[in-house]
């Protein structure tokens, strides 16, 4: 075979001596004539109904060119990856689901008339029982978040019949593991500068996706796609928090009702209370195996809370779902993944997408179940591991590039070297 | 409203400024004098992004007013070296690895070279504990280590 | 007093969307003078698929990584290439690329082959020359590119990618949820303060079957940061949340790891290569934090005796736990 000329090398990144200088543009480092600040009111309750929403007052304010509130979206005025269920602004009459939900967006001529004009909206809130148990919330009766019940999915993967197994296993462990909420905490908060010209919408942000960003903004603004143009400025981390929109829908509104360029940065609070967090998960886990410590059987229910908006959770679940066994063969699978609304801070996509979460819990087990069998967590982890022409917990079977054992191996020869220790 | 008149000099030159009291020196530097190199990431201190060195040491440039500038010196990533001549940390930043998004790296680069200043042979904790101020979330600091101890080899030659 | 423990911890994760359509698609343009245009709508958030996108088209078309400008994610110039997600770039935009540096390349080849008198499929390009196999023919990549535009020839390219899957039986999971999977393994040594519960991580070791290391010092990168990333979701990374409201709204009260709290951290690249990836690429993104808290989960356990069943570890829990284990 024929040596590779520049894959396999570690060449230098095309885009570091740009940031190494300064001179990589961010959005926030974007400025342009005549622009706008845009600033956002957002519901400071989980749970409620706007009654009404009275922006005048802001409207008066020197400076201020556009205050706009759900009347003024042209377009679906919703926006979500996988179902569109989360309001780009909360209408008069409409619900209000989570902290932060957007009631009224403004532009102004600098950031500190933006913020004083947000103070002069009026707002009316009917206040609903909110609900922040996912078990909760899955209940019966239980406040609705959604009109279509909380429980957004459902996601089953069965094989073989674990009770049955169950009874026959050598060892079986139970448990229930638990995850905490992690923010992506990207060093640069979320930013982004809409301009108008001629009549395509161009918004400058920092994005995962450019594409889906101008699918969103042209649904709400009830253009064509050919009329939005969304370009990418250098994003410092995205980590899936940049999967969701932020800015984008906002910034093309003010944009377009102003006719004048509008600029958005969020402070890192607003970053930390606006966008999405890893689902926190509760799993519950029972696995069993022979007396050799070959898996046999494993059962499982998780609860993924994604909070008020469903984001990427359906998403999360289902990946849950599928990696739940971790890279084993297990004959006997019974796996079922619940998405559940609640008046939470939204969660979605971040980072491995549900599967850290289930590592723990498949990780933790395996371990368990090697001590009380009286082997290593090694020899439990190298006798289980998927090879070539074996099938997973969905029935694929997996053909070629299974590389778990060799990763073993490589890191419990590498970890037996440099720590002194037999593993 | 009330302004002042600071002069300073900023990056190697001479500056004078008429300001408003209250301006930080993160905005002075952003949005009156366009040096954008310099990030702001928290606004509170808490991320170094805004890293600039005063009088050779690292501040957080969000915490700064402008003011304090005035008889001062104040150096910038924009100060740190150019596309014709970059300095030994940009060019062993860049060999090694060590940006991924960038935006803590202007910052960073400011924090490892006051270190560099005042010790051309850092060890491991030194330089780690030296940019302990600087939040990065993309690299795991590995590599930004590892350019820094390089960049200070270069130096010597 | 301290008590180190080592913990190991597998993981897999699929590349690309869970048995769903997520197709990318690029565009290559072959210059007069053999330098190349790549329009992608991937866009780069710091991992380096840039970097990635570009030495794949420079590997395809036998030109140099200077030889090549990247244009991404530009809705007003660039093809959809689907989201920065599911660590799906390098495989699904890569091949997308690639196949685009194939179709512009193909004119060159035709081209070739024409002047050369043998089989297209002979033609190899490399280091900017179009070589016969097996004969003494050549011709260099400028001179077959002039001959090309002169009879009206442009060396465009588009290429797009989706990968193979099944969606998943609703009741049974049945299905093929992604094309491939990466795998690996991590080990965790760490140190618990029986006294104050503090844990300290030691030392990662961290091996990651990435199918074909794009770039070996990128893949480390991603691997580093994972770790990192991985490190403060299992020890102090918490957003607390009381009734629907975020209490600690800033990064002084939400603890990201700083230089001082990130251990020695040992990269080891394996590759199993993928046959349908990009010069048998994967993914290693977001593989790179998932066995991390699990196995530092399991080194506690090693150290003292006390099964991690939240995260993140609470320093006062594992306390608790360790003086109950104590006690019974």
């Amino acid at each position: 075979m024929v040596e590779n000329r520049v894959v396999g090398k570690s060449v230098k990144k095309i885009d570091a001596k740009e940031k190494v200088l300064g001179t990589a543009l961010y959005a926030a480092d974007i400025k342009k004539k005549e622009m706008l600040y845009g600033k956002i009111l957002t519901s400071n309750i989980t749970h409620g109904i706007l009654k009404s929403i009275n922006t005048e007052k802001a409207k008066a304010v020197k400076g201020v060119h556009a205050v706009l509130t759900g009347e003024d979206v042209p377009g679906l005025n919703s926006t979500g990856m996988i179902i569109r269920d989360e309001p780009v602004i909360v209408k008069k009459g409409d619900k209000i689901r989570k902290i932060g939900d957007t009631l009224a967006i403004i532009a102004a001529e600098t950031e500190e008339i933006a913020e004083n004009a947000l103070k002069m909206i009026e707002v009316e809130i009917e206040e609903l029982t909110p609900v922040f148990c996912p078990y909760e919330a899955m209940k019966e009766g239980a406040p609705q978040v959604h009109e279509k019940g909380n429980i957004l999915s459902v996601r089953k993967i069965i094989k073989g019949d674990v009770e049955d197994t169950f009874s026959k296993c050598a060892a079986v462990v139970e448990g229930t593991f638990k995850t905490g909420i992690q923010e992506h905490a990207y060093i640069e908060p979320e930013a982004g500068i809409a301009e108008v010209v001629g009549d395509v919408i161009n918004v400058w942000c920092c994005t995962q996706n450019p594409h889906m960003d101008r699918k969103e903004i042209a649904a709400n603004l009830n253009v064509g796609l050919q009329k939005v143009r969304v370009i990418q400025t250098t994003t410092g981390g995205g980590f899936g928090g940049k999967l969701d929109e932020s800015v984008q829908i906002h910034l093309a509104l003010l944009a377009k009702a102003t006719n004048k360029p509008v600029k958005m940065v969020y402070s890192r609070e607003e970053s930390i209370i606006y966008t999405g967090k890893r689902h926190p998960i509760t799993m519950k886990y029972k696995t069993g195996c022979d007396a050799q410590g070959m898996l046999l059987a494993m059962e499982c229910e998780i609860v993924a809370d994604t909070g008020a908006y469903a984001s990427y959770g359906p998403g999360v679940a289902t990946r849950c779902a599928v990696h739940a066994t971790g890279p084993y063969y297990v004959p006997n699978v019974k796996i079922t993944a619940f998405c559940i609304y609640t008046n939470n801070p939204r969660s979605g996509a971040f980072r491995g997408f549900g599967v850290p979460q289930v590592a723990l819990a498949h990780e933790s087990q395996l371990d368990m179940l090697a001590e009380k069998i009286g082997i290593t967590p090694y020899e439990i982890r190298i006798k289980n591991a998927l090879r070539p022409n074996m099938k997973t917990a969905t029935d694929q079977l997996l053909e070629q590039s299974v590389g778990i054992t060799k990763t073993l191996e490589a890191a419990k020869t590498r970890a037996e070297q440099l720590l002194k220790i037999r593993l | 409203m009330n302004t002042i008149n600071i002069s300073f000099k900023l990056n190697g030159k001479d500056m004078k400024m008429e300001i408003k009291p209250q301006l930080l020196l993160l905005d002075m530097l952003r949005e009156e004098l366009g040096l954008t190199g310099t990030k702001n990431g928290c606004g509170e201190g808490d991320c170094g992004a805004c890293t600039v060195l005063f009088d050779g040491k690292p501040i957080c440039s969000c915490l700064a007013l402008a003011v304090n500038a005035d008889g001062h010196e104040i150096t910038t990533v924009e100060g740190l070296g150019s596309e014709e001549k970059l300095d030994p940390l940009q060019q062993a930043f860049i060999d090694e690895g060590a940006v991924q998004c960038g935006f803590c790296t202007p910052g960073m680069l400011l924090s490892a070279k006051a270190l560099l200043n005042k010790n051309n042979d850092p060890s491991d904790a030194e330089i780690k504990r030296a940019i302990s101020g600087n939040l990065c979330r993309c690299t795991g600091y590995t590599k930004i280590v590892k350019a820094i101890k390089k960049a200070a080899k270069m130096k010597e030659v | 007093m301290k008590k180190k423990g080592v913990g190991i911890a597998n993981m897999w994760y699929g590349i690309g969307n869970t048995g769903l359509p997520n197709p990318a698609s690029a565009y290559v343009e072959l210059l007069d003078d053999g330098t190349a245009i790549v329009l992608t709508g991937c866009a780069d958030i710091g991992q380096g698929s840039d970097t990635i996108l570009a030495q794949i088209a420079a590997e395809e078309l036998g030109i140099d990584m200077d030889d090549v400008a990247l244009i991404s994610a530009d809705t007003g110039v660039t093809p959809d290439a689907g989201k920065t997600s599911a660590s799906r770039q390098t495989y699904i935009s890569g091949n997308a690329v690639r196949f685009a540096a194939r179709e512009a390349k193909g004119v060159v080849i035709d081209e070739a082959a024409r002047l050369l008198s043998v089989d297209p499929e002979k033609i190899t390009l490399r280091n900017k020359i179009l070589t016969a196999e097996g004969t003494e023919k050549s011709i260099s990549l400028l001179d077959c590119l002039n001959e090309c535009r002169k009879q009206g020839k442009l060396t465009l390219g588009h290429g797009s990618f989706n990968p193979e899957v099944i969606a998943l039986n609703s009741e049974t999971g049945e299905g093929k949820p992604y094309a491939c999977y990466g795998f690996a393994t991590q080990v965790a040594e760490v140190e618990v303060d029986t006294e104050t519960g503090d844990i300290t991580v030691l030392r990662m070791v961290c091996a990651h079957d990435v199918g074909k290391a794009v770039n070996p010092s990128n893949v480390e990168g991603q691997i580093e940061g994972g770790v990192s990333n991985g490190l403060g979701y299992c020890l102090t990374e918490e957003i607390v949340v009381e009734n629907g409201v975020i209490k600690n709204t800033d990064l002084a009260t939400y603890l990201i790891p700083t230089s001082l709290d990130v251990p020695e951290i040992e990269s080891i690249i394996v590759e199993d290569p993928e046959m349908t990836g990009p010069f048998m690429a994967k993914g290693v993104g977001e593989p790179a934090l998932i066995p991390t808290p699990a196995a530092i989960a399991n080194a506690i356990y090693d150290a003292v005796g006390v099964r991690v069943t939240e995260l993140p570890v609470k320093k006062e829990t594992l306390l608790f736990k360790m003086l109950k284990k104590e006690v019974s």
